[in-house]
């Protein structure tokens, strides 16, 4: 019970010595200030995103069923929209939600790709980075702890109080736990009130109507939070516990976040994309081309896919021209198409995601040496704005827009009469309700803990590893 | 003295690694802008292989029908890339640099996106302007936070006062030594460049490298304000480091966020549904109303006629495809104004801040900017527009698709023409590092009586 009341003082007494800097009142004001924008700013692009892409989903969803009595093909061609929502948690933090599209259009035949991301819309000054209530956790946050902690024991060394705190029966161990401490109940000045608005706003965009999903999602991001920001204090204070001088550990500590911030996560980045080199959008395109034309042309009658086809209809119906079959021939050949070109462009979409996976395995792997970029990858996975989100998005959509063509061709097949008659080939407008209307769901939470199981360990080693840490730190360390 | 003092500063190990890291990480960029200049010219020339093939194969399958062809044929049309480019990628991984179009309408094409790892666009390019605009201003912080005052904490700042008759003298050669050392290493690095992109030394280049030398010199002359304060070396380099911080993170994050929230561009998605429903409820509506809205617009089709009999015709189809264009007309003049007024206060807000401002400044200059891809989109425009009105009456007289000269119609290039103003490149920069100087020096003048 007394080691622990040591510990106690040591760090009521580093947290009364952090208050006599006036600076720090400015600097966490300043932080504050900047909490406050990034939540209101995060909230106002939530609010602007999800509201103009229900706008548009319902208004597109009235503009297809408004459509009047026509041709089955004719309503693929006209097609749906995927609008990409946003999750709560996207108030803060916004991963890579610029640089994804926010519209998709569907139709048959066709994979459009997904438009108008806000980084096409925007000059260089996105590349800077965004100001977001994550990046201040993850960034900001981290630097204040070394600035507030590169003092804590180099300075009493410098003075030659530390050995007078060790001679009077303060053990090493104590020492690092009770400045660690120290750090802390002053980040967590900031990151309480922090946690207690996230929290509000996070409730009140869903209306106090929270599911059990998004429950365990905002937890995950609190605890995730919670351990990082005390992994910096601890290495603040070890930091400072053995550079020699307290310049010496702040320029340590400078070194180490600039490192972990800036350098280390451009740099892998850049290094998987160098190595594995993605192909041209117009070497991607050309390619599927290419493969479907060998798979057969279904607007070529000599193509022997098709005559294939056709000739096996015609045996199995006993018919000799397509006209008298019962049912719509050009529908039914749609159909074979779609398929074909859809499985074509699957298989080369999944070439190119895993080009896309190999250039970011390097900057996973890195997570077991740096942990900003596990706790980015992490947060970025809690709140859906990962790439994982984001190909899900977009598988979501693929797989409503090929359903969508496939319903037209059947209802082709089975409404549209196949000869050459003057009744127009059209149908009732009823059937457009038969398809439903396009809806994103966000990965589930065991799927976001399953794609970020990497940065999950990695995280656990880095608290595992820091209390390694403390135990040599606390028989190793020299009061000189 | 000076070459004593030279000495003294290269011999110490910081420095070697310092410079030697910069070093390296600025050949990195470079081989980075190799790999990203190769993949440019290759899609280009992939485009010109494509296009060809592309319309030949087209062209023998579809030979009856040219209005049937022209639905199915694209044309690219190449934004060009200049080999400075590689120096500063800015916008260009995110927006594609070629444009493919087919004469249909163009609203539903024209803002097709590049193929693109997300991961890598939040991460960010290390071209040669991240290493100038990042990190040259960290190792100059790094350099130059302690003089003076490492020399006072150590107790030999007094020799010095006393040795030298002019102090201040004596602390412009310290910084004159780090001044020259970095701005050498610039020069090699981007001398190097030249030879390995092939950089022409031209305007643009020149350009480019006056814009570096000056933001060199701005963040010496900042670490000089900071020093002329006389603090104790941590304070020194806390102060710098999070002068560095707001630079480069928190002040360009926050105008974005500004700029973003100020023109916001709902109109994109209203865009892409107007559109739609333009060209797609002409299929149910009056074919001689579609007709005269046509003929409104390009008159001098007024002489080709409906077949009456007819229930599909390609003057009809190709009238529908250009109502989607023209009713959705106002959606995408608006869209244009906001993109353009963003682009406008962007640059206006950056004059004010060094570091945004170098950054635009040096993708102006490289072609990788706002402004340049709005360019582009308005020539996208008239390169589609072009090509209807060469194609329309082509197709109206249903003309026979093997008499046209199908191997003629190339790639077409556009190069942005963009006058370089050398007042709004270098005056920001000139004025920050004048004010700057002028209290630094009146802070030692106080200091020292």
């Amino acid at each position: 019970m007394k080691i622990v009341q040591s510990e106690i003082l040591i760090a009521r007494h580093f947290r009364k010595s952090i208050f006599k800097n006036p600076a720090i009142y400015i600097i966490t004001a300043f932080i504050g200030i900047l909490l406050l924008y990034a939540a209101f700013t995060g909230w106002d692009n939530y609010k602007s995103q999800n509201e103009t892409s229900e706008k548009y989903q319902h208004e597109s969803r009235e503009d297809w069923l408004k459509n009047p009595d026509k041709n089955p093909h004719r309503m693929a061609h006209y097609g749906n929209f995927a609008f990409r929502k946003s999750t709560p948690l996207s108030v803060f933090e916004f991963g890579m939600e610029p640089f994804f599209g926010n519209a998709i259009f569907l139709e048959a035949h066709k994979q459009n790709t997904a438009n108008f991301s806000e980084a096409g819309f925007s000059n260089s000054m996105l590349r800077f980075g965004e100001i977001s209530i994550a990046m201040v956790l993850q960034v900001l946050l981290p630097l204040l702890i070394f600035f507030l902690g590169f003092n804590a024991i180099a300075y009493e060394r410098e003075n030659g109080t530390l050995k007078i705190l060790l001679t009077q029966g303060i053990n090493w161990k104590q020492l690092l736990i009770g400045k660690t401490l120290g750090i802390a109940s002053v980040i967590m000045l900031l990151f309480v009130p922090t946690i207690i608005v996230l929290v509000l706003v996070w409730l009140f965009l869903q209306n106090f109507s929270i599911t059990a999903d998004e429950t365990v999602k905002m937890l995950l991001f609190i605890l995730f939070h919670l351990a990082y920001l005390l992994f910096f204090c601890v290495i603040a204070v070890l930091v400072s516990a053995i550079s020699k001088t307290s310049k010496k550990a702040l320029i340590t500590l400078i070194g180490i976040w600039l490192l972990f911030t800036v350098i280390l996560p451009r740099t892998t980045q850049a290094i998987g994309a160098y190595i594995y080199e993605a192909p041209s959008k117009i070497q991607f395109n050309s390619d599927i081309e290419k493969d479907i034309l060998k798979e057969g042309d279904s607007h070529n009658p000599n193509d022997p896919h098709y005559k294939a086809i056709k000739d096996s209809l015609l045996l199995v119906y006993k018919v000799d021209s397509v006209q008298q079959l019962p049912f719509n021939y050009s529908g039914f050949i749609m159909t074979e198409g779609e398929k074909i070109s859809s499985r074509i462009y699957n298989e080369h979409l999944a070439a190119l995601l895993k080009i896309y996976k190999k250039q970011n395995s390097f900057s996973k792997t890195v997570s077991f040496l740096n942990p900003y970029i596990a706790i980015k990858n992490l947060s970025m996975g809690l709140s859906n704005t990962d790439y994982e989100s984001y190909i899900d998005f977009q598988k979501q959509a693929e797989d409503y827009r090929y359903a969508m063509a496939q319903k037209m061709n059947a209802l082709q097949i089975k409404y549209i009469s196949n000869t050459k008659s003057d009744k127009p080939k059209i149908i009732g407008k009823e059937h457009w309700a038969e398809v439903d209307e396009f809806h994103y769901e966000p990965e589930k939470i065991g799927t976001v803990l399953k794609n970020e199981i990497v940065s999950i360990i990695s995280t656990l080693l880095w608290i595992a590893a820091l209390f390694i840490l403390i135990r040599i730190a606390s028989h190793k360390l020299k009061a000189i | 003295m000076l070459s004593l003092l030279f000495k003294n500063f290269i011999r110490s190990k910081g420095t070697k690694i310092g410079l030697l890291f910069l070093l390296c990480i600025g050949f990195i960029s470079l081989l980075i802008g190799k790999q990203f200049q190769d993949k440019q010219e290759k899609s280009i020339q992939e485009a010109t292989i494509y296009q060809k093939e592309h319309i030949a194969r087209n062209a023998a399958f579809h030979k009856d029908e040219i209005g049937l062809l022209l639905y199915y044929i694209k044309f690219s049309l190449v934004n060009n890339t200049f080999p400075i480019n590689s120096l500063a990628i800015g916008q260009r991984d995110v927006n594609p640099s070629i444009q493919n179009v087919t004469i249909r309408g163009l609203e539903g094409q024209k803002y097709d996106t590049e193929l693109n790892n997300p991961n890598n666009l939040l991460s960010g390019n290390i071209d040669f302007s991240f290493v100038l605009v990042y990190l040259f201003p960290l190792l100059i912080i790094a350099f130059s936070y302690n003089v003076i005052s490492e020399e006072k904490e150590s107790g030999t700042w007094k020799i010095v006062a006393t040795q030298s008759q002019n102090t201040f003298k004596y602390i412009l050669q310290l910084f004159y030594v780090r001044i020259l050392s970095l701005i050498a290493l610039f020069t090699v690095l981007l001398f190097t460049a030249v030879l390995f992109l092939n950089i022409p030394l031209d305007q643009s280049f020149f350009v480019f490298f006056g814009i570096g030398i000056l933001y060199i010199l701005f963040w010496f002359v900042v670490c000089f304000f900071i020093v002329s304060l006389q603090m104790h070396s941590n304070v020194n380099a806390v102060s710098l480091l999070t002068i560095w911080l707001f630079l480069i993170i928190i002040v360009p994050a926050g105008i974005n966020a500004f700029i973003v929230n100020k023109y916001k561009i709902p109109e994109a998605l209203e865009l892409t549904i107007t559109q739609r429903n333009a060209y797609h409820e002409k299929w149910d509506t009056d074919k001689n109303e579609t007709m005269e809205k046509f003929y409104k617009h390009y008159p001098q089709f007024r002489t080709y006629k409906l077949d009456e009999k007819a229930e599909f015709t390609w003057l009809w189809y190709y009238a529908m495809q250009q109502m989607g264009d023209d009713e959705s007309a106002v959606q995408s003049k608006e869209l244009e104004t906001k993109l353009e007024q963003r682009n406008r206060t962007s640059e206006l807000i950056a004059q004010f801040i060094p570091t945004l401002h170098t950054q635009i400044q040096l993708n102006e200059i490289a072609k990788s900017d706002l402004h340049n891809q709005l360019l582009f989109l308005k020539k996208t425009t008239q390169f589609h527009e072009k090509l209807r009105l060469h194609f329309y009456p082509k197709i109206f007289k249903n003309e026979a698709v093997d008499q046209q000269k199908w191997e003629n119609y190339k790639v077409e290039t556009f190069k942005d023409a963009t006058e370089i103003s050398f007042l709004k490149a270098f005056m920001p920069l000139l004025l920050f590092i004048f004010v700057l100087i002028g209290f630094g020096w009146r802070n030692f003048n106080r200091l020292a009586a």
